[in-house]
């Protein structure tokens, strides 16, 4: 399709070719152009040669000698006044490949992928003297000037001298109780390291929900990872607050070795989920140690339930398995709340922080918000609970500011999303990598977390973006990250909310699962810092329970871009297909600039494989 | 002859209402119906006697004698030319039936010029200026649909009240120049009009090349005065009125004979016996059926595919029963459909060629499975629901992105409707991306014996030499 000027001026170095039949004598202008996006599909298939072909910048204004059919690259023969071209683009690509690790420091930035959608940033050439106005960063006047080769400064807000005093604006102690064993007994109590669960408890948590059929408690000992389950639903973490303490404030009590786990179905066996479930031996199906699963030799107190029929796919349905699934978590609360303080094994005190002076970032998070099991509760008075939150559904899916500690403290109580792989469960906030690294970040300031729902209906889903655009916009954000969990439908608002944050200025980082399976279905001109959360083998969601989340790995990739967008790098347009490399390039890059490692998880690979990924997906 | 139905929407606005009822005697010229908003009287285009009034439609039984005479307007004596414009009920008759008198109550003398937006204008110098003082009359002449040959054959008959009809359209609107816009192909017509307007220096002419779409409102500004206008924009932004020619030898006989607009000029052309020649039929009463109109034409020949009303682009498919109405300009008899066999279809729709239905039916007629719908990337909706205009007509904007989604959607055969620029661009990727393309209007084409439209093979610039 021809361009318009704007997008002539973005592609000034790429080629030149006729969309259209032109005649000679005429004047290119970009009306005659077409859109160089499509030409790697176009020279894959054959259509288009480009060699010889002159760039954007070189044709424009030149006068046409021939009489050239659609699709004609503009070659020097067949043009008069062709411009002299201005810096060579590729040629610094290259440059920068080879020289950027010899040079010292430079850091940079990054990269990253989505599916099919993958960019890496490049550097500028030779000889280039880049001036940061450090003055202008808050605190002192100085002005840095870097000079020479191959430059890819992405920490602009660096300089040790410029900047104001750390604040803490909160803070949010957690203390361990450690379990080592779960046993059922006459109450519910802890004595030592042993938990005990009232025998006869289902009896209460079918009883609470009319909805609720029937429910089977299982503690499953690490020896028990073989065992089959139903799809599973939720992973929580068992937490509690002290006394009248806030969400993200004061303590909460949390017991390690042990997390609650939802499974269930309905009446006639229909498991609960909708883009696949993740039903089979837990140990074949669990991407153990993501943020949202359990960790391997965890005790996991699985609850499986099961539904009236049919209501697995209506809002109530999900709504009463998590409603009633509490009765157990709070009994054990309670117990939690008693216990003596010689039993703590660790305390662990999270701050807030902000950073005045430093580049400004959010996060914003969308959750799903269509209906069924795609909904959260938020902000609960436990951690994770139920009591005393309300649905994003009945809050209207619009924006819901909080603060990074209210996330880590389990202000989400997950009901999930599609695809099991890349759905964020009640555990992913409790330990949401993105909050940790950007909260521990000592370049950045971040500012708040944003929750916003993915509504069902379009019109709906630009309602919310809006609302999450201006919500930025008063933040006076430097820069912005928005995740999303799932793939799909919510990739529309997903993208919508990158273009309403984008086009107020603010740079943002857009972190999915995309790779193969999960391609955004959507785009505009504000994605250019995409982050891909796949970690399969083949970029496909393969039912293997969190095996795409985003992990610490994505969250130090989303950063160092993030920076290298606030400091005015450019970051090199995504490859057409998904290339899994652009990823460890780009980590590598990170591992080169900063001097450090980056541990990498593993995947679907490491696990047994199942008869349900046999068969499926390999 | 049959019966005569006047339908009571034959015109841009609301339906008009019916004045008269069943059993009333009407002449030629009588007043039958009367304008509710915007919209034009209508006239019985017969005598005889109101059969039925309907919904849509007011039904009259001709009289066995039609003689020529009829009932003037009813204005009065010092009613004043536009005036008598309206009272004829004339209306657009290329095709888009806007009432005259509301598009010619205008001053163009006092009409600013227009904002021109740079991105569709980027030759334009910044101090331009159009050749006239006050405004221009554009005569359409283009006769775009291919295979209708009714308006240059007026031209070549009835030069003198053509050309007086476009002095009164620039009294009224007090322009101070006319052209008319006319392919360079119709040689003996622009011969007559030279010779016409030998002494009429306000008058001229702009030879237009043979290429789809040359008559669309905005394409006819643009090359006469070298304007693009946007799609909301209309040619008073170019201090410009356009009317058809046949629409000004009405306004001329509404004024010089007080005589309603009762009857069309209309090609009768296809799948015929005898031929497939143009039969141009000049003053059909308004009314009169298709069916009569083939067979005065000769009658089909044999099977046939479908019968369109209007031009092959821009025209619907109708039946024997269907009226002719004030917009009416042919009626097209076409072979039959290639069979696709339930193939995998994708359409390209656009201003230029039907709407998105009319797309769809030529679809269903051959035999086809939509599986994927492109819109050219110039056609835009100005209001949701509105017909699509384009944003540079016969200006190609490229059409390679459609195509790949045709190719993704698994599409066999594609069915275009675009303009002659448009249709090259996507054949120059279609073919090799292996799609069969089709365009809408090839049966009509193969019909009436015309080029299809496919590769363009001559240049959208022509001389404005009379060099014939």
């Amino acid at each position: 399709m021809s361009i318009t000027a704007e997008t002539a001026k973005a592609h000034a170095h790429d080629p030149a070719v006729l969309c259209c039949r032109a005649e000679a004598g005429i004047t290119i202008e970009p009306a005659n152009l077409e859109d160089p996006a499509i030409f790697d599909d176009l020279v894959d298939s054959g259509l288009l040669n480009l060699d010889g072909c002159l760039t954007i910048e070189e044709v424009l204004g030149a006068k046409l000698t021939k009489t050239c059919d659609s699709l004609a690259p503009l070659t020097a023969d067949v043009l008069d006044g062709v411009k002299a071209p201005s810096v060579s683009a590729p040629a610094v690509e290259e440059e920068v490949a080879q020289e950027a690790p010899a040079a010292a420091a430079p850091a940079a930035a990054v990269p990253v992928a989505a599916g099919g959608m993958l960019k890496i940033h490049i550097g500028e050439g030779k000889d280039i003297d880049l001036e940061i106005p450090v003055g202008a960063l808050g605190g002192g006047a100085a002005v840095a000037a870097v000079p020479a080769a191959a430059v890819a400064v992405a920490d602009a807000a660096a300089p040790a001298a410029a900047v104001g005093e750390e604040k803490i604006v909160g803070t949010l102690t957690r203390k361990h109780f450690n379990i080592t064993e779960v046993k059922r007994g006459p109450e519910t109590k802890i004595e030592g390291t042993t938990l005990y669960i009232r025998e006869g408890i289902e009896a209460d948590v079918i009883a609470d929900q009319e909805l609720v059929k029937d429910f089977k408690l299982e503690i499953i000992t690490p020896e028990l990872y073989h065992t089959y389950s139903e799809t599973v639903m939720d992973v929580q973490p068992i937490a509690t607050k002290e006394g009248d303490d806030e969400l993200g404030s004061g303590v909460t009590r949390v017991l390690d070795g042990v997390v609650m786990m939802l499974t269930g179905v309905d009446e006639g066996g229909v498991q609960i989920g909708e883009f696949g479930s993740s039903e089979g031996y837990l140990d074949e199906n669990i991407m153990w140690g993501r943020p949202g699963c359990p960790d391997k030799g965890e005790i996991f107190i699985k609850g499986n339930i099961v539904i009236q029929e049919k209501t697995n796919m209506e809002r109530r349905g999900p709504m009463a398995a998590h409603t009633a699934f509490d009765i157990i978590t709070q009994e054990i609360r309670e117990v939690m709340k008693k216990l003596d303080e010689s039993l703590v094994v660790d305390t662990q005190e999270l701050k807030s922080i902000r950073r005045p002076g430093k580049k400004k970032v959010v996060i914003v998070k969308e959750i799903m918000g269509q209906g069924a099991m795609h909904d959260n509760f938020i902000l609960p008075v436990e951690p994770v609970g139920i009591l005393g939150a309300r649905a994003n559904v009945d809050l209207g899916n619009v924006p819901v500011c909080v603060s990074p500690l209210e996330v880590l403290d389990g202000c989400i109580h997950a009901l999930t999303c599609i695809g099991p792989a890349s759905k964020e469960m009640s555990r992913h906030y409790w330990r949401e990598p993105l909050v940790l690294e950007a909260l521990h970040d000592e370049e950045v300031d971040l500012c708040g977390v944003v929750f916003v729902g993915s509504p069902q209906i379009n019109a709906e889903k630009f309602y919310v973006s809006r609302r999450v655009g201006h919500t930025v916009e008063m933040m006076d954000a430097d820069g912005a990250f928005v995740t999303t969990e799932g793939f799909g439908n919510n990739h529309i608002d997903f993208a919508s909310h990158i273009e309403q944050i984008g086009m107020r200025g603010v740079p943002t980082v857009g972190m999915s699962y995309c790779a193969v399976q999960g391609a955004l279905v959507v785009g505009n001109k504000y994605m250019q810092y995409m982050v891909d959360n796949n970690k399969s083998e083949a970029g496909i969601e393969n039912e293997i329970l969190g095996n795409n989340t985003l992990c610490q790995e994505d969250a130090i990739r989303a950063l160092a871009m993030l920076k290298a967008a606030m400091a005015g790098e450019d970051v090199k347009a995504a490859e057409k297909k998904w290339n899994p490399n652009v990823k460890s390039t780009n980590v590598e890059l990170i591992e080169g600039a900063c001097g450090t490692k980056i541990d990498l998880v593993g995947n679907e690979q490491e696990l047994p494989m199942s008869e349900k990924r046999r068969l499926k997906y390999s | 002859m049959g019966n005569v139905q006047m339908l009571l929407r034959q015109h841009v606005g609301a339906p008009c209402a019916a004045i008269v009822k069943a059993g009333d005697d009407v002449k030629k010229g009588t007043l039958i119906a009367t304008p509710t908003g915007l919209g034009a009287n209508i006239f019985s285009s017969v005598y005889g006697k109101v059969a039925e009034v309907t919904e849509d439609r007011i039904i009259i039984e001709p009289a066995e004698e039609q003689p020529d005479e009829f009932v003037p307007i009813d204005v009065p004596e010092d009613a004043s030319k536009l005036d008598m414009v309206k009272a004829a009920g004339v209306v657009g008759l290329g095709g888009a039936g806007f009432p005259t008198g509301i598009k010619l109550n205008i001053n163009l003398a006092e009409t600013p010029m227009g904002e021109l937006d740079p991105e569709i204008n980027p030759e334009l110098p910044a101090d331009f200026k159009l050749g006239c003082e006050k405004g221009y009359i554009l005569i359409n002449a283009a006769e775009c649909e291919p295979g209708l040959e009714h308006n240059i054959r007026q031209i070549e008959e009835q030069c003198d009240k053509v050309i007086r009809g476009v002095k009164y359209c620039m009294e009224i609107t007090n322009a101070d120049k006319a052209i008319f816009a006319i392919k360079k192909k119709n040689q003996k017509a622009i011969k007559t009009l030279q010779k016409a307007l030998e002494n009429e220096p306000a008058i001229s002419m702009h030879l237009l090349p043979d290429i789809y779409p040359m008559g669309e409102e905005r394409a006819v500004v643009r090359e006469c005065l070298g304007v693009n206008l946007t799609t909301m924009q209309l040619p008073s932004a170019a201090k410009s009125v356009v009317v058809n020619l046949e629409t000004a030898a009405k306004v001329a006989e509404a004024i010089d004979e007080k005589k309603p607009c009762i009857t069309k000029n209309l090609t009768v052309r296809g799948k015929l016996n005898g031929g497939n020649g143009a039969h141009v039929f000049m003053d059909v009463p308004v009314g009169t059926s298709v069916g009569e109109l083939i067979e005065r034409a000769g009658g089909i020949d044999g099977k046939y595919g479908e019968i369109v009303m209007g031009g092959a682009f821009t025209g619907k498919s109708t039946d024997f029963d269907a009226p002719i109405t004030k917009t009416t300009g042919g009626i097209l008899v076409t072979v039959e459909f290639p069979d696709l066999h339930g193939a995998n279809v994708g359409l390209l729709v656009c201003a230029c060629g039907g709407n998105e239905e009319r797309m769809r039916e030529i679809c269903e007629k051959m035999n086809g499975k939509v599986v994927s719908v492109a819109r050219c990337k110039q056609a835009i909706e100005n209001k949701p629901g509105a017909p699509l205009k384009c944003l540079r007509p016969g200006n190609c904007p490229g059409q390679v992105k459609n195509n790949m989604q045709f190719k993704k959607d698994k599409c066999e055969y594609i069915i275009i409707g675009n303009c002659s620029d448009c249709s090259n661009t996507v054949m120059a990727s279609g073919p090799k991306m292996g799609l069969k393309v089709f365009h809408q209007t090839d049966h009509v084409m193969r019909s009436v014996g015309h080029a299809l439209y496919r590769t363009l093979k001559v240049s959208k610039q022509v001389s404005q030499d009379i060099d014939f």
